[in-house]
């Protein structure tokens, strides 16, 4: 298999985990949770190699992911009280997390390179390079890696499907007939923050971030129906992973940057022209009103004119 | 339930892509001939390395760098055609001791498949810096020291007679001319430096790229920031080179090419608070260096640059 494929299908199995979990998160209103992990993490990264003085993938993930899980469930808790708004709950967690970071490494680890982009974050570009020898086979990792990923998030919102739409259209219809929002909400939380933190690993933030929320998005646009959503969103995202890496090609740029804005060209095409909620249909859903109002008003008047 | 039924396909689906890119890892080797018959392919990453694997590879090799002039190694950001690069090169030499952060564990992946060498790999421990905090964790930034840069061209050197053994005379003459020509060079330096006095040897830089050039020409080096570029410098940091600026009198502070400037500008107005006004004395290269085809395109160019600046800068205005 070429490299080209070994990186769409890396890029194609990584848009379908987050697609999965994505258009909840745009229907709870909580479509940063990806940029708030991609910060939260650095303190993870600080403790783990303080205390296993490595710079080791799996020490790195799984101390990236404690505390990519102390954030989302921080956020959560935070939305929770009632106090704070979703937005501001965000804002408030990551900056904090973020910064405990910094500290870290300006307290104990200020002479050597420890930084977000040299341990967690990855490069698309280097996933066909990257192998594992399963009993003889070589498999490449990060397609392994994220089609465990995918595999499990999609087992995930089929269990628990009809709870997630209720709690994400109506907590307090849910809570009336005894679904608990707030074990569902975990349960997704949980979900964003091990997807994320192993796509880091896998293709870098960046990608992470915008297939996060870009093609849930443009779903969104597009259907008003949550299956259809979550289908569409993950066919943008295996769109973005084709087309952008050959546009990455064609001008020898950034692999992921290509697939990143191939996913917001594809979110302004269905912001201007979704059948039913783009900026096109609703101009003429006006423009016609506009005409029938005014035809209206003329018959009337002409009518009146007729009376007098 | 129907909804687990109706997306069980898509699981499926999943797995079969799985399967389909895990079980069949690239198999696309290196192709196009024997080495011999055609030029020997060379891909690197810092752009003072392109220049060794050119100079010691003559009209034999055809070298690709990955990383351009200004471009902080750590920070490097792949482009698609990079892929390529790596994966058709016959070698990839590289600066090692963490210098390219986690693409290290890309080209120690690629070792199976290929010589993958970093240059600094000829340089015994006791040369190398260590910060203190941490064992078996080296400073990378191996090349202002003339002397131990001359050891990654023996590296270099070695590393094209094996893998192209019928022109090993041609390498072998080309890193003799080389290591000649950094001796000489590495006299130079000492001589330009020598007009600044002892009291006056004090590098204060914005970051920590010149600690083997302080332990090689007898500079205290004054970084402001560690080495990590993820923090940022505190005010504690700026009063305290401001201090070290103040106390020795220096006239000149300098920049890196790769680290913004701003920081520098904050440690120049605390000491002239304290009575002493220093000047930036210019931009020293730093992780890379200059663009390709000007004098600070090759490594010895960004050396005296940087030598020439230090000396400007530091040595008493009597003496220039």
């Amino acid at each position: 298999m070429s490299d080209a494929m070994i990186i769409v299908l890396t890029a194609g199995l990584t848009a379908t985990a987050l697609a999965l979990l994505g258009p909840f998160l745009v229907l709870r209103r909580v479509a940063l949770m990806g940029d708030a992990v991609s910060h939260a993490v650095l303190p993870g990264i600080v403790a783990a190699f303080l205390v296993f003085q490595t710079r080791a993938p799996l020490v790195v993930i799984l101390g990236a992911a404690a505390f990519a899980l102390i954030c989302v469930l921080a956020i959560e808790a935070l939305r929770g009280t009632g106090l704070v708004a979703s937005d501001a709950a965000i804002g408030l967690v990551f900056p904090a997390l973020f910064a405990l970071g910094v500290l870290g490494i300006h307290r104990y680890a200020a002479n050597i390179h420890l930084d977000l982009d040299s341990t967690i974050y990855g490069e698309i570009a280097f996933a066909p390079f990257r192998t594992l020898d399963l009993g003889g086979v070589e498999v490449v990792r990060s397609v392994l890696i994220m089609g465990v990923v995918a595999a499990v998030n999609l087992g995930l919102i089929t269990l628990l499907w009809k709870e997630l739409k209720v709690t994400s259209f109506d907590p307090d219809f849910a809570r009336s007939i005894r679904f608990s929002p707030t074990v569902v909400a975990r349960l997704l939380l949980i979900a964003v923050a091990v997807t994320a933190v192993t796509a880091f690993e896998s293709v870098g933030a960046i990608l992470v971030v915008a297939l996060l929320i870009v093609p849930a998005a443009a779903a969104y646009l597009m259907t008003d129906r949550l299956v259809a959503m979550v289908a569409i969103a993950v066919a943008i995202g295996w769109v973005s992973s084709v087309v952008g890496y050959a546009g990455a090609v064609e001008v020898d740029a950034s692999i992921a940057g290509a697939m990143g804005l191939t996913a917001a060209v594809i979110f302004g095409i269905a912001l201007l022209a979704s059948p039913r909620h783009g900026l096109i249909a609703r101009a003429v859903r006006r423009a016609r009103t506009r005409r029938a109002v005014e035809r209206a008003l003329a018959e009337e008047r002409g009518a009146q004119g007729a009376g007098a | 339930m129907s909804m687990a039924r109706r997306l069980l396909p898509a699981l499926v689906a999943i797995v079969v892509v799985v399967l389909l890119g895990a079980a069949c890892a690239s198999d696309s080797s290196t192709s196009g001939g024997d080495v011999g018959e055609r030029p020997v392919r060379v891909t690197t990453t810092a752009n003072f390395i392109t220049d060794l694997a050119e100079v010691i590879g003559g009209e034999r090799v055809e070298v690709t760098g990955l990383l351009g002039p200004g471009v902080d190694p750590h920070l490097y950001k792949a482009s698609a055609g990079d892929v390529a690069a790596l994966r058709d090169a016959d070698v990839v030499f590289y600066g090692g001791l963490d210098l390219e952060g986690r693409m290290a564990d890309v080209l120690d992946e690629l070792s199976d498949d290929k010589p993958t060498i970093a240059v600094s790999e000829g340089i015994p421990d006791d040369r190398k810096r260590q910060p203190t905090e941490f064992e078996g964790k080296f400073d990378p930034h191996i090349w202002f020291s003339v002397p131990l840069w001359r050891e990654a061209v023996d590296v270099v050197e070695q590393a094209y007679v094996e893998l192209d053994p019928d022109n090993a005379d041609g390498y072998r003459e080309r890193a003799d001319a080389y290591r000649a020509e950094l001796e000489a060079l590495d006299a130079e330096v000492r001589e330009t430096l020598a007009s600044i006095p002892d009291d006056k040897r004090v590098l204060v830089t914005s970051h920590d790229a010149f600690g083997y050039f302080g332990e090689e020409y007898d500079f205290e080096v004054v970084g402001i920031q560690g080495t990590s570029t993820a923090t940022e410098a505190t005010t504690a940091d700026i009063d305290r080179v401001a201090g070290v600026i103040a106390d020795r009198g220096l006239e000149a502070v300098f920049i890196e090419s790769t680290v913004s400037p701003q920081t520098i500008r904050a440690v120049l107005a605390a000491a002239e608070r304290r009575g002493q006004t220093a000047r930036i004395g210019g931009e020293l290269f730093a992780d890379a260096a200059g663009e390709r085809g000007t004098p600070e395109g090759t490594y010895i160019g960004m050396v005296r640059h940087n030598v020439g600046l230090i000396a400007e800068g530091l040595a008493p205005s009597g003496s220039r």
